[in-house]
């Protein structure tokens, strides 16, 4: 798999202060990428950098191997995008909107706007104002927007915004549906952690402008180690043998059980360990980790590195 | 860039605002030629069969005046008294009577005043067409498209002169049709007499016109660029309006002041965007030509251009 967009080294200084600090990263086709971090980490820039709103001081961002800088144009050509909130003319109508920006861009037929209108579902209301429309419907409006000229890469800066459970649903399955159906790159920043989770592919965590890490979403929220509940009639017996076997483990003791991080090939192990010495186990459950779990740990870390 | 027109024509007529000002527009031009009308009702064309001697005796006055003024006044009040002169000689000899009907062309003349309104609609226009794009937001989905921001800064501009040249259509082709509806054409249209340079020449009343017109909008041209221009470098409508309108009002009156000690004010933008002054006044500071001001004003011009250009291309999009 090749990136169809690329960050080098990329770096915003303005006034003296380094807002983004040498941050690369590679998006490929066909995937949902996450853009994660807490407010004022530096992904709005970043994103707005990628689409050409915001220069570059030093670095370079490629969109299918065209230079935003030298070469905007080619490169934009490629990106369809909603800058925060999608603002768009309410004296208008949906449509007229529509034909504003599918004039901006060469090629774009009647057709395909009325196509992009039914795939987002806005036929019945595409002639109201915008200043009538829901938020969903905004947002919608500006999904449509991005989609006129069949983009490669779609950017969408905090696509859920605003939106209740419903319209969040609805835009992830569209996103789903485009990345999956259409190979579109798809790269969304959000701090809303389930979202990202239910969302995306892969994530890049972003925090005082600097890049933390890039991971697949299954492995960044599991890590290599895993979380076991053991429910045993004997807690301290229980721990005293597994302490006895390792003593490195990391274990918590709660009211109705015993939490210990294990590898996946050390569960066995301890199994055995506790039915030998007559411990019963009513029950084994593994405690799924959430992103916000391991967005703190991660970003939590980082702190306590630097104050180290 | 056709389309990027179309595009600023679309947002521009389906405000409501546009179509509040051309209907302002229409209103006044009407409202003057229903009191005109009506005033005009009582009297009729004053009849002056001795408006030869009239002008003759005018003429005996002004030269006297000349003469005692001698070198006490500047050039300039000279070369007025001097215009008057030649024009009133000019009239005696080819025969041409400064009493005429009052007829299309004068209530055209009349309502040319009105050209400052057109270029106040005009400037709200230039002011708000690159920062509204800013208030709104939209913006940011204005400048990911693979368009130069260069082009679509110029396609502002063009929409935002030819809004000027719709409004000045407007009042001119809305004179022209009610004039000729309530004062007619003249029987015997006489001629306007241009004077430059010392040369008199004859003009049809509807060239005079079409030139008065775009001498005239020169000045409104000008402060729109000047109006795109702070509404590009600084994105706010409000100071871009304000500044433009404050000094489309002062703009004359404050270098005429400063002509009074200072013979640098003939640089400054206000004394030259008055053509006028070349044709039937005088000009601000002495020495100052037609060729010098047109000078003047296309490096204005230019400057006000590249300097909402390299603003607007620069400029980091990140509220």
């Amino acid at each position: 798999m090749t990136g169809i967009v690329k960050l080098n080294n990329v770096t915003k200084i303005i006034k003296g202060r380094t807002i983004i600090d040498s941050i690369s990263f590679e998006v490929h086709k066909g995937e949902i990428f996450g853009f994660l971090g807490p407010n004022g980490a530096g992904k709005t820039t970043t994103i707005r950098m990628i689409v050409g709103l915001i220069s570059i001081s030093s670095g370079d961002i490629e969109i299918d191997g065209k230079s935003i800088k030298k070469d905007f144009e080619q490169a934009v050509k490629h990106v369809g995008a909603i800058v925060e909130n999608p603002e768009m003319y309410k004296f208008l109508t949906g449509y007229q909107n529509l034909i504003h920006y599918a004039r901006m861009t060469k090629g774009i037929t009647k057709e395909k706007i009325s196509e992009v209108v039914d795939l987002v579902d806005l036929t019945g209301r595409i002639n109201d104002k915008v200043k009538t429309y829901s938020l969903g419907m905004r947002q919608r409006l500006g999904l449509a927007q991005c989609l006129l000229h069949d983009p490669d890469v779609l950017i969408l800066d905090e696509p859920t915004n605003g939106l209740d459970p419903a319209g969040m649903r609805e835009i992830r399955d569209h996103l789903r549906m485009l990345a999956k159906e259409k190979n579109m790159a798809v790269i969304v920043s959000s701090h809303l952690l389930s979202e990202m989770e239910m969302m995306c592919d892969r994530i890049a965590i972003i925090q005082d402008g600097k890049l933390v890490d890039v991971q697949q979403i299954h492995d960044f929220v599991q890590g290599s180690e895993r979380v076991f509940a053991f429910e045993l009639d004997d807690q301290e017996k229980a721990l005293q043998v597994i302490r006895s076997q390792n003593p490195n483990i990391k274990t918590e003791q709660t009211d109705s059980s015993l939490v210990v991080t294990l590898k996946k090939d050390q569960v066995p192990v301890v199994v055995k360990a506790l039915v030998e010495s007559q411990i019963n186990i009513y029950g084994i459950q593994e405690i799924t980790k959430t992103l916000e779990d391991r967005f703190l740990e991660v970003t939590g870390e980082r702190v306590g590195n630097d104050h180290a | 860039m056709l389309n990027l027109i179309k595009n600023e024509w679309m947002k521009i007529f389906r405000r409501t605002g546009t179509y509040v000002m051309i209907g302002l527009l229409i209103l006044m031009v009407t409202v003057t030629g229903a009191f005109i009308k009506y005033q005009e009702r009582g009297g009729s064309v004053p009849d002056n069969e001795n408006w030869e001697q009239g002008l003759r005796m005018e003429n005996t006055s002004l030269n006297k005046q000349l003469e005692e003024m001698g070198n006490t006044v500047p050039n300039s009040k000279i070369h007025y008294y001097e215009r008057q002169i030649s024009l009133n000689e000019y009239r005696i000899e080819h025969q041409i009577s400064p009493n005429e009907e009052y007829s299309i062309w004068g209530f055209v003349n009349d309502t040319s005043q009105m050209i400052d309104f057109a270029g106040l609609f005009t400037i709200i226009i230039a002011a708000s067409i690159v920062a509204s794009e800013f208030n709104w937001g939209t913006i940011k989905l204005l400048l990911i498209r693979p368009i130069r921001r260069g082009k679509i800064l110029a396609a502002k501009y063009m929409s935002v002169i030819l809004f000027g040249l719709l409004m000045l259509s407007i009042l001119f082709v809305f004179s022209a049709l009610l004039g000729a509806l309530l004062f007619g054409f003249p029987e015997n249209p006489s001629p306007y007499l241009s004077y430059y340079e010392g040369v008199i020449t004859e003009q049809s009343m509807f060239t005079h016109l079409l030139i008065y017109y775009g001498l005239k909008s020169v000045s409104m041209f000008m402060l729109a660029t000047m109006a795109f221009m702070i509404s590009a470098v600084f994105r706010n409508s409000s100071l871009a309006i304000g500044l433009s309108l404050f000094l489309m009002f002062t703009g004359g009156q404050i270098s005429q002041l400063i002509a009074l000690k200072f013979t640098w004010a003939k640089y400054i933008l206000f004394a030259n965007t008055d053509l006028m002054q070349y044709f039937d006044g005088m000009p601000m500071v002495d020495g100052m030509t037609l060729p010098f001001s047109v000078a003047m004003l296309v490096i204005y011009f230019i400057l006000f251009l590249i300097l909402a250009h390299i603003v607007f291309k620069k400029r980091d999009v990140a509220s």
